[in-house]
């Protein structure tokens, strides 16, 4: 029994009932009962990653495990989001919202488990319309905009990988011939060196402005803030997470069989100059856009876009520990932004409401001032992600900062002046929006209980990051100097 | 005489002429026809495949084709056309000569991007992924330029036929009637959306020079 295969099917399966039956409340149950049991599967991948088509790398196990994880979390505080129903939306919208949730988290899943350049290919396609259609979710006129951004510049994006996709194939032509060889992963990687390099180098090309579009690097990034602000907050947390997670992966496999390419005397160029340059660009940008935003679910979107530029930037870096940064900047940023996301939602929620309008910096100020815990919880959030200790991402962001010095001497300084930035544009907000007056009419309020959930998840970055278990550390180790 | 060569250029000129030409038509009517065109002339460049590589999924790659992209998608876009009367002519970002001059030099970039890179493939492979690399970038090209949704689409709708041809020209590639059936999803989805959700209602008409609405917000 593949228990990958059982993993993707079950959400994606379960969707069309979801999307059919029961009111909000039997819909969000159902979604986090099913969410337990792709969690306890994706556990069990541990034991049998499978074989074939699709099955699960070590790589795959892990993040599998994280996307599960982060699914399960945002299905519980999915039930207070529902509980709260502050958006009036229809019975049919809310059964929508829960079938494209399973969706995102059952093509998620696929892309991280495809051995199949096609099925990652069609993974990211399906994802990306199960979130256009949760973005729209509210039918405002923001949102529509939003959705349609989302989906005109994701459906070139997408057009673009295909097309990448298709050379590649070509590219292993000669070393593989016809067939499914040819799109597998493996296969490709043992014999990267025999691809036609100058075919690979284009395809490279393709692919990264492809998935790069669905990793938000700028210049491809003008999506991005508008979908987070205008979509449901649980799905947006998916958004920035899981489905960033998946291109970026998707790079990183593509980057290594170019790099083993080159090495192989295969005619491929380097691929680190793009990714560098893609990296560079992003932190700079948002650097400089991030002091202008006053809405806090864009701002955040921006230091998505920071966080995934920076993972990119540790791509191009190259050699086995940089890409150990980067991946663990990827396990960090993900459990720190879905914790910010579940505390942003719960202070909105304080203040009246967790409708896409009431995310406004002047709306949110003097957290302290409405509840102790929801202002603690979002300052360590917000401070967490500066990068600055005692946050699990300043160890990732040290280790990448020390390669580029010791591999990429030139590009260390505007690295440094980027996440400089980065952290004076995010630390400026956080006096105001904690310990700030509070607006008129502001009284203390009682915190949920799932505050403690956003509480669990920001000490698992932190474990994480400065106390990894042995096990981990091993399998990231050996990870990364695969696919170096 | 072995007509494998001349017929599959001959497709995929048509196809190439009628991605051109889009760039030139102002009437959503006369884009849609033109889509039409290049869709049926898709549709025969995936029989003609699957008959010279003797591939049954070809086949049914250009059944699939025929029926959606040729016959059921043009016309959902005549009912948006007729339903929310846009008969009058497109406004353009771009003068008409001048996208035209871009669309040469882009059909330029492709021809020199993908010759010499692929001189180890078979030559019809190589000549037949020069022409679908111009027609995607050709749809590109008609959506930067248009300021309505439906001219977005059509764009589109009109590059992904670039796709499809440049899959069904790689020899023995497996998965193309999939991938072009997620590539359906993905093209009927854009289509119900206009439809659907009635941009309309909030933009107006379907022009989206409104779509700066959030910049202006300050938000």
């Amino acid at each position: 029994m593949n228990l990958c295969a059982l993993a993707i099917a079950i959400p994606l399966l379960s969707a069309p009932f979801l999307g059919t039956l029961g009111d909000k409340f039997q819909g969000a149950i159902v979604n986090l009962v099913l969410n337990v049991l792709v969690f306890v599967i994706t556990l069990g991948v541990f034991a049998a990653p499978g074989s074939g088509l699709v099955h699960a790398d070590s790589l795959g196990i892990i993040f599998g495990v994280l996307t599960s994880f982060i699914g399960l979390t945002t299905a519980i505080s999915n039930l207070a989001f529902v509980r709260r129903g502050n958006e009036q939306l229809s019975l049919r919208r809310w059964r929508i919202y829960h079938a494209m949730c399973q969706v995102v988290l059952g093509s998620t899943l696929l892309g991280l488990y495809a051995d199949n350049i096609g099925l990652l290919w069609v993974a990211v396609e399906s994802a990306t319309i199960a979130l256009t259609l949760g973005v729209s979710l509210s039918r405002t006129a923001l949102s529509l905009e939003a959705a349609w951004k989302y989906f005109i510049l994701g459906g070139v994006g997408i057009a673009l990988a295909l097309f990448g996709t298709m050379l590649v194939y070509l590219a292993a032509q000669p070393a593989l011939g016809p067939g499914l060889n040819a799109m597998s992963f493996a296969t490709l990687t043992q014999h990267a060196p025999q691809l036609d390099g100058q075919l690979l180098t284009l395809a490279f090309v393709f692919l990264l402005f492809g998935y790069g579009t669905k990793a938000a690097l700028v210049p491809l990034h003008g999506w991005l803030p508008d979908a987070y602000a205008e979509g449901p907050l649980p799905l947006t947390t998916m958004l920035s997470t899981l489905s960033l997670n998946v291109a970026l992966l998707a790079i990183l496999r593509f980057r290594h069989l170019m790099q083993a390419n080159h090495d192989g005397g295969g005619g491929a160029l380097q691929p680190g100059i793009f990714l560098l340059t893609l990296g560079l660009s992003s932190l700079i940008l948002t650097a400089f856009s991030m002091t202008r935003r006053r809405d806090a679910r864009r701002f955040f979107g921006f230091s998505s876009i920071e966080h995934s530029g920076l993972v990119a930037f540790a791509f191009g870096v190259g050699g086995s520990a940089a890409i150990f940064g980067g991946l663990l900047h990827m396990l960090v940023h993900t459990l720190t932004k879905t914790a910010l996301f579940q505390a942003l939602s719960r202070a909105a929620a304080l203040r009246g409401s967790a409708a896409p309008g009431g995310f406004g910096f002047s709306h949110l100020r003097g957290m302290m001032g409405t509840n102790k815990y929801v202002g603690w919880m979002l300052a360590a959030c917000i401070f967490a992600l500066t990068g600055l200790p005692p946050s699990g991402l300043f160890v990732s962001e040290f280790i990448i900062i020390s390669q580029t010095i010791q591999r990429v001497p030139l590009a260390s300084l505007p690295l440094g002046f980027g996440l400089l930035l980065c952290a004076i544009a995010i630390i400026r907000t956080l006096g105001p929006l904690i310990f700030g007056p509070s607006p008129p009419h502001n009284r203390h309020r009682k915190a949920g209980r799932d505050l403690n959930l956003v509480a669990a998840q920001l000490g698992l970055g932190f474990l994480i990051a400065f106390a990894m278990p042995f096990l981990l550390l091993h399998a990231l180790s050996t990870i990364a100097a695969g696919l170096q | 005489m072995n007509l494998i060569y001349p017929l599959t250029h001959l497709m995929g000129g048509i196809m190439l002429l009628c991605a051109f030409s889009l760039l030139s038509q102002r009437r959503l009517s006369a884009m849609i026809t033109l889509y039409q065109v290049q869709a049926l002339t898709l549709a025969a460049a995936a029989f003609w495949q699957g008959f010279a590589q003797s591939d049954t999924e070809l086949y049914l790659t250009g059944l699939i084709t025929l029926a959606i992209k040729g016959l059921l998608l043009p016309m959902g876009l005549r009912q948006i056309v007729q339903r929310f009367n846009l008969v009058r002519s497109v406004e353009t970002a771009l003068p008409v000569g001048l996208s035209m001059i871009l669309g040469v030099g882009l059909i330029g970039v492709a021809v020199l991007v993908v010759l010499p890179t692929t001189l180890n493939a078979i030559s019809l492979t190589r000549e037949d992924l020069a022409i679908s690399l111009s027609i995607l970038l050709l749809g590109f090209l008609v959506m930067t330029t248009r300021r309505n949704a439906l001219a977005h689409v059509i764009g589109f709708l009109s590059s992904e036929n670039g796709l499809v041809l440049a899959a069904t020209g790689m020899p023995g590639m497996p998965f193309v009637a999939e991938l072009s059936v997620a590539l359906l999803v993905l093209l009927a989805f854009l289509v119900v959306g206009v439809f659907l959700l009635r941009i309309r209602e909030h933009f107006d008409t379907l022009d989206l020079s409104g779509i700066e609405d959030i910049e202006r917000q300050g938000r």
